[in-house]
């Protein structure tokens, strides 16, 4: 079966999805059902409230994750009250969520449960680092409405993104969106001696000289960089972000100047469009990351929350030929 | 007065507070609902048990039973509200169950440690064997919880079924029915076992209450041990050695500034306190004020010797009472403050901090304000410390100190603005006339303030 061999060379990943209903939990099932075959200890836990019965947004029927004997998952005490499984509960957790603390269990016998976890990275890592001490082999982030922060290369170690139907209708602009995420992905990173040097630094925007040394610009954040009393190329034309950045800052910095390099932690930093990285990269602008995602793969759900179907093929055979990887539609997989 | 109120008043006993390491919540609520206390024999129990923790830790920090209780602190839950239910017979849900469960294993963890660091007679945690056997059908001896098969015959044949049909995919009705039954059956268990850890509850709740105290307990005696907090005596009057600012000590030191300790004596009646600028004097109001609340809240103080006279309360009036938003001036909110202080002193005995009353308002009528208020407190048998810079406040049977303050060659460098506090002794010294130091002009030409403004004084001076 494709991918899920890929999965076992990591301890942990997360699934994102473009958009809500580009069929993450269909995926989900998938990954768990053949780790389940292969006789995998899995750990499952999400980012946020995820997992409902039913969709908030659009109302429409979600699936519920299918756990197997011997998995552990963490969800909140509500959604504990809800699952299907028959499942032994080992932790529980002393902060709270809205839908009460956040309970660790492993399932006894197999059924539908419903995720929902941590609020912020920080907790989700200690999360993944729980599930580690009780032994789980992989454990499985999944993604929440539009959140990309678990994404990061400092919270999981692999990713798998998820496209659809629910993206865009138009397979064109589907492409052209799924293209642009999966480009800022696979964002070249910096060689290990100027990763070292800057992935200490906690705030500001540094500039790096010829001798690859970091100057603080004393610009606390990159919101200010208006503010700028001195020129931020006086090092050179090599700058770093500690953290996000936005189409602003991109737009500020075609216009300084031909050929200036980006630098930022990861991929999920960038709150960007298409447009201002464009007008960047035509002033032979660069983004390059500290840390690169590893992504395992690009699924396509052909069927958007409002009912209609692209066609599965034309859509895998265009996104992957964009890509220049394999695409799975999640809907044939799970069949 | 609890814990949680004092903070709020003393931003130096705050700092104390946020110094404490805890390993639970529940602990920290136990630290803040702490009462300031005025009973001798109260405190004294209470001094007691830090003198033994304090041993305790010495003795064990880095072993073994020392570890595994504050590792059984570090996972106790505040379970107000899940005992709350317990005690009004609203039934747990198997998360609730859970969190009982854990708290019974806990607490028979600790009482092992406890009983190894020798601390059971002043840390008794009630047997709550009963509690996890209930909770622990299956013998398993850990603190996972499910409604276990063995709580209902029905339960196993059911969850056989429910398993065959859930790896066959079989049907979706029966499987529902089925986990409606399970569901049922699972609701009525746990109704019956919070009906039966219903007359639990009062040693639950003591169980939880106990194990908070002994992480306060420890996080005191931690911190008594890292700071060489001392025990006070209960005296007749109020005496300090070597007395520190925590808080000042720990910005001096890390901008490595000079911190000297101050001896003080206080008894009932008036002490009054004169001394030039920047001498500390407002430091040392705010020292005896923290140091006096430390001590009746049942910790040590930062002194190398310390006697305490008890009291009902600490009062203050250290300058910060203006409210703008109030509409009253600096003068108007200090004088209502001061005025109900007197109230205070004449119901009850307290200590009194006042920092140079009056000084907001014309000199004539500030004397003679800071006169009435030293006759009126110096009548009453309250501890009442007062700053001043007014001369010739007149006579009367009550102590003057005097900081000795600036003296120019106490170091062997340069002195600059940003070096003074090392040419300033802070000790006090007994003060028989009735003048102040004039030192301001000084001081002022020392921070390098404006010449011709300085030069023109010293003229006024003269004239």
């Amino acid at each position: 079966m494709p991918f899920v061999k890929n999965i076992l060379n990591y301890r942990n990943l997360s699934i994102v999805g473009l958009e809500k209903n580009t069929g993450k939990t269909v995926c989900l099932n998938y990954i768990l059902r053949r780790l389940n075959e292969m006789g995998i200890h899995v750990g499952v836990t999400s980012i946020g409230v995820d997992g409902e019965q039913v969709d908030s947004v659009f109302s429409t029927a979600k699936p519920e994750v299918t756990l197997y004997e011997g998995t552990h998952f963490i969800t909140s005490e509500q959604h504990y009250q809800k699952r299907q499984a028959v499942s032994i509960l080992e932790h529980v957790d002393s902060r709270r969520t809205a839908l009460g603390p956040l309970v660790t269990a492993r399932v006894l016998v197999r059924g539908k449960v419903l995720l929902s976890g941590a609020a912020t990275t920080g907790i989700l890592h200690t999360q993944i680092k729980q599930l580690d001490s009780m032994g789980v082999e992989l454990s499985i982030v999944d993604g929440a409405l539009s959140r990309l922060s678990l994404a990061s290369p400092t919270v999981t170690e692999a990713m798998i993104l998820a496209t659809g139907a629910a993206v865009s209708a138009n397979i064109k602009q589907l492409v052209s969106r799924t293209k642009f995420l999966h480009s800022l992905i696979l964002l070249d990173e910096v060689p290990t001696l100027l990763r070292e040097k800057l992935t200490t630094i906690e705030s500001g925007l540094w500039s790096v000289d010829n001798e690859q040394q970091p100057h603080d610009l004393g610009i606390a954040s990159v919101f200010l960089i208006d503010r700028a009393e001195k020129d931020i190329l006086r090092f050179g034309k090599t700058l770093f972000a500690s953290g996000a950045v936005s189409d602003r800052l991109l737009r500020i910095l075609a216009t300084k100047d031909n050929g200036i390099t980006l630098i930022v932690r990861d991929f999920t930093k960038l709150f960007i469009t298409p447009e201002a990285y464009v007008e960047f990269t035509r002033r032979d602008g660069r983004l390059m990351v500290l840390q690169r995602s590893r992504l395992i793969a690009v699924t396509l759900n052909p069927t958007s929350p409002q009912g209609f179907l692209l066609d599965s093929k034309t859509t895998c055979d265009a996104l992957g030929e964009a890509l220049q990887t394999p695409v799975y539609d999640v809907m044939k997989i799970e069949q | 007065m609890k814990i949680k109120d004092l903070i709020k008043q003393d931003a130096g006993f705050q700092y104390i507070v946020d110094s404490m390491e805890f390993m639970s919540s529940a602990g920290r609520r136990t630290m803040l609902n702490t009462e300031f206390c005025p009973d001798a024999a109260t405190l004294t129990r209470e001094w007691n048990r830090l003198d033994h923790a304090i041993e305790v830790v010495k003795k064990f920090k880095y072993k073994k039973p020392y570890i595994e209780l504050r590792h059984c602190l570090m996972q106790l839950h505040d379970l107000q509200g899940t005992l709350a239910s317990l005690s009004n017979h609203t039934p747990l849900n198997e998360v609730e169950l859970f969190e009982i469960k854990n708290l019974a294993h806990l607490s028979r963890i600790a009482s092992g440690t406890i009983s190894d660091l020798k601390l059971s007679e002043i840390l008794p945690l009630p047997d709550t064997l009963e509690v996890f056997s209930l909770l622990d059908p299956d013998h398993t001896g850990i603190a996972n919880f499910y409604i276990y098969d063995s709580y209902d015959d029905r339960l196993t044949p059911l969850r056989r079924e429910l398993k065959t049909l859930q790896e066959h995919d079989g049907d979706p009705g029966r499987i529902s029915q089925l986990l409606a039954e399970q569901s049922d059956i699972q609701n009525r268990i746990c109704t019956q076992l919070s009906d039966r850890l219903h007359p639990w509850t009062e040693t639950l709740v003591t169980t939880m209450e106990q194990m908070a105290y002994a992480d306060f307990l420890l996080a005191k005696a931690e911190l008594s041990i890292q700071w060489e907090l001392t025990r006070p005596e209960i005296g007749e009057h109020t005496e300090y050695k070597a007395l520190v600012n925590p808080r000042l000590k720990e910005r001096n030191e890390a901008r490595k500034l000079r911190y000297q300790p101050v001896d003080v004596t206080l008894h009932p009646g008036i002490t009054l306190i004169t001394g030039a600028n920047m001498a500390g004097k407002t430091v040392l109001l705010k020292s005896v004020g923290t140091a006096q609340i430390m001590a009746q809240c049942g910790m040590y103080v930062p002194a190398s010797m310390a006697v305490i006279r008890l009291v009902q309360d600490v009062i203050t009036s250290i300058g910060d009472e203006q409210d703008e938003m109030n509409g009253l001036s600096s003068y108007a909110a200090e004088i209502l403050k001061i005025s109900d202080i007197l109230a205070a002193c004449r119901q009850k005995e307290l200590l009194v901090l006042i920092d140079e009353p009056a000084r907001t308002t014309n000199p004539i009528e500030g004397k003679a304000l800071v006169q009435s208020i030293i006759k009126i407190l110096n009548a009453l048998n309250s501890t009442t410390l007062i700053t001043t810079h007014y001369s010739g406040l007149g006579g009367g049977e009550f102590c003057r100190l005097r900081v000795k303050g600036f003296v120019e060659n106490m170091a062997d460098v340069p002195l600059t603005p940003q070096n003074i506090n090392h040419f300033i002794d802070y000790s006090l010294t007994e003060d028989n006339g009735d003048d102040v130091p004039h030192e301001a002009l000084r001081i002022a030409s020392i921070l390098g303030c404006d010449s011709e403004m300085i030069d023109l004084a010293r003229q006024n001076i003269r004239l």
